[in-house]
């Protein structure tokens, strides 16, 4: 596997598209929060933006800002890694040169978890750096209150690359998987949630979408209208955490399954 | 040692024959040529037989199956067009091939040498020339001096400098005793690298040997006499002789192997007729292999 991995790196460590998603992931995970303090007031029930940095609700928000930056940057990124090798023909190559079609499949999700792994560390540190710098009082059980945002996150990460590379190993062209990945996230998967399945079924099970159980990781956080929903329908807005980490995790394994069938049963 | 040994292999593409059933065998050694016109199914095959694209039918086996199922770190192969990261240099390109061959030591300079990209190595391959490229592909094939070499059409889209420098080094390598297998759709290549071809059209398998058998297994006969009548029936009475046809002056003969041109002269001798014109002269492998390949058309 680390040689597997190695080969990885010495694909990725002077592409410059890597190089400028890292560098934004680092850039915008703290700056997008720290722009909440630009604005001096806000409305109830948050009222001054200190709240976004203390513990343990710094999760939360860093948690939603991460979730976008996930969706856009390490998506993107899995989907591009994946429709290159393709669109160079470096995938043929590889196999030609001696890796086989299960190495292939190895390397690109043991790259993505490496990558998760990494954008999680950061998130942890992110977080606990504004936590213990924002809080006044340090108490344990409040700085690890919502410490499940770690693992949820590392989720969050593989749940979007591993449908960025599905997407990306099915179309292989590069322009065509990112658009089919951005309009399922931001338009289709709505569009079947709310258009069609809540109009046939009006029941929970509307929120079991893969895309909606991803988000759900990191929810957004000041959902009054989601109180509003729950008053209409008989149930919530969001899926538990639970639920929403097996749910994703269930999708992960059938992402993952998928591409590797479409890597192993097609030509290159 | 069988090198490669290929049965029944075959690919369809909706209801094209890319390759039909195609069987054959290359021992340690051979410099192969595989031959064919463009769409023959050359690069389909060797695409099979290298792992990227899937048979639908048939099987082959690498080195007897010394090496398993993954026989291909120890072939070096350039298949059709040269693929590498954009992005990266010569030298970080064959760095990856290296790593993907678990090559110990690779000596980068001496192949980068080899194939006079020394200068340009840190330099991004998508600012390479079509021949530097090419060139590329085949230090990629050399690397961790590999068992068997795979060319597809390594001379395509070169200039002739560039055509005769590969040439030269396949040359060499083969010398070197290295099995090479090249598949080309340029006759006088093939009659110049190979010791031994396959020609293959639509996909079928249409004759293979070796170049020296494919080329003396006919031979032509011009002869012209002045009693044309009484030559044509000489001709016609002698079993040796296949076939004969009317040329402009002379008459045409492809004769079984073995058969002298003095014996015709003698038995014409005897029967009276004194020739005015004899030669003989082996087929080109170009004659033969347009022949092939028209019989297969009939």
């Amino acid at each position: 596997m680390l040689y597997l991995l190695q080969l990885e790196w010495l694909k990725q460590k002077q592409h410059k598209s890597f190089l400028l998603l890292a560098s934004l992931f680092l850039f915008l995970l703290p700056s997008s929060l720290l722009i909440a303090k630009s604005i001096r007031t806000w409305p109830p029930p948050i009222n001054t933006p200190q709240t976004f940095f203390q513990f343990p609700d710094v999760f939360m928000y860093l948690g939603y800002v991460g979730n976008w930056l996930c969706f856009f940057l390490l998506g993107f990124h899995a989907v591009s890694i994946v429709t290159q090798e393709f669109s160079n023909r470096t995938f043929r190559q590889n196999i030609i040169a001696g890796l086989t079609r299960a190495d292939l499949f190895k390397s690109k999700v043991a790259y993505l978890f490496v990558v998760a792994f990494f954008a999680t560390l950061y998130f942890g540190l992110v977080a606990f750096l504004f936590g213990i710098t924002h809080t006044d009082a340090i108490y344990a059980s409040v700085a690890f209150k919502n410490i499940d945002y770690i693992p949820r996150f590392f989720l969050m990460c593989l749940g979007y690359m591993s449908f960025g590379l599905l997407l990306g190993t099915w179309i292989r062209r590069t322009g065509t998987a990112l658009f089919l990945y951005f309009s399922y996230v931001l338009f289709i998967e709505l569009i079947l949630r709310w258009g069609v399945h809540m109009n046939v079924f009006k029941h929970r099970s509307m929120h079991f979408y893969p895309m909606n159980a991803i988000e759900d990781l990191a929810p957004i956080p000041f959902a009054e209208f989601a109180k509003g929903f729950e008053k209409e329908m008989d149930f919530g807005f969001f899926l538990s955490p639970q639920e929403a980490m097996i749910t994703t995790s269930v999708y992960i394994i059938l992402f993952l399954a998928g591409t590797y069938l479409l890597m192993a049963k097609r030509d290159l | 040692m069988s090198i490669l040994s290929i049965s029944s292999l075959s690919k369809n593409y909706g209801r094209i024959h890319a390759v039909d059933s195609l069987s054959m065998n290359i021992e340690e050694g051979n410099v192969f040529g595989l031959l064919g016109p463009n769409g023959s199914g050359k690069t389909t095959t060797l695409g099979m037989i290298l792992g990227v694209i899937l048979p639908d039918a048939g099987q082959f086996q690498w080195f007897d199956g010394r090496y398993g199922g993954n026989p291909r770190r120890r072939i070096g192969t350039l298949l059709e067009t040269p693929n590498f990261y954009p992005y990266l240099g010569a030298l970080n390109n064959l760095k990856i091939t290296a790593h993907i061959k678990k090559a110990v030591n690779p000596d980068y300079n001496g192949l980068l040498e080899l194939v006079k990209l020394r200068g340009r190595e840190n330099d991004p391959f998508r600012t390479y020339s079509f021949g530097m490229k090419q060139r590329l592909a085949i230090a990629a094939a050399l690397l961790d001096d590999p068992d068997v070499l795979i060319f597809d059409e390594p001379t395509n889209g070169l200039d002739p400098q560039g055509i005769a420098e590969v040439r030269e080094t396949i040359l060499q390598v083969a010398a070197r005793g290295k099995t090479i297998l090249m598949a080309s759709h340029i006759l006088d290549e093939v009659e110049k690298i190979c010791s031994h071809v396959a020609i293959i059209k639509k996909g079928r398998l249409l004759a293979s040997g070796e170049v020296t058998n494919i080329l003396s297994n006919d031979q032509w006969i011009e002869v012209s006499a002045a009693e044309t009548d009484k030559l044509k029936a000489l001709l016609e009475s002698i079993p040796d002789i296949l076939s004969v046809s009317e040329k402009e002056d002379f008459w045409l003969l492809t004769t079984k192997p073995g058969f002298e041109p003095a014996t015709l002269n003698r038995m014409a001798f005897q029967n009276g007729i004194t020739l005015t014109h004899l030669t003989s002269r082996q087929k080109s492998l170009e004659s033969k292999f347009l022949e092939i390949t028209r019989e297969d058309l009939s």
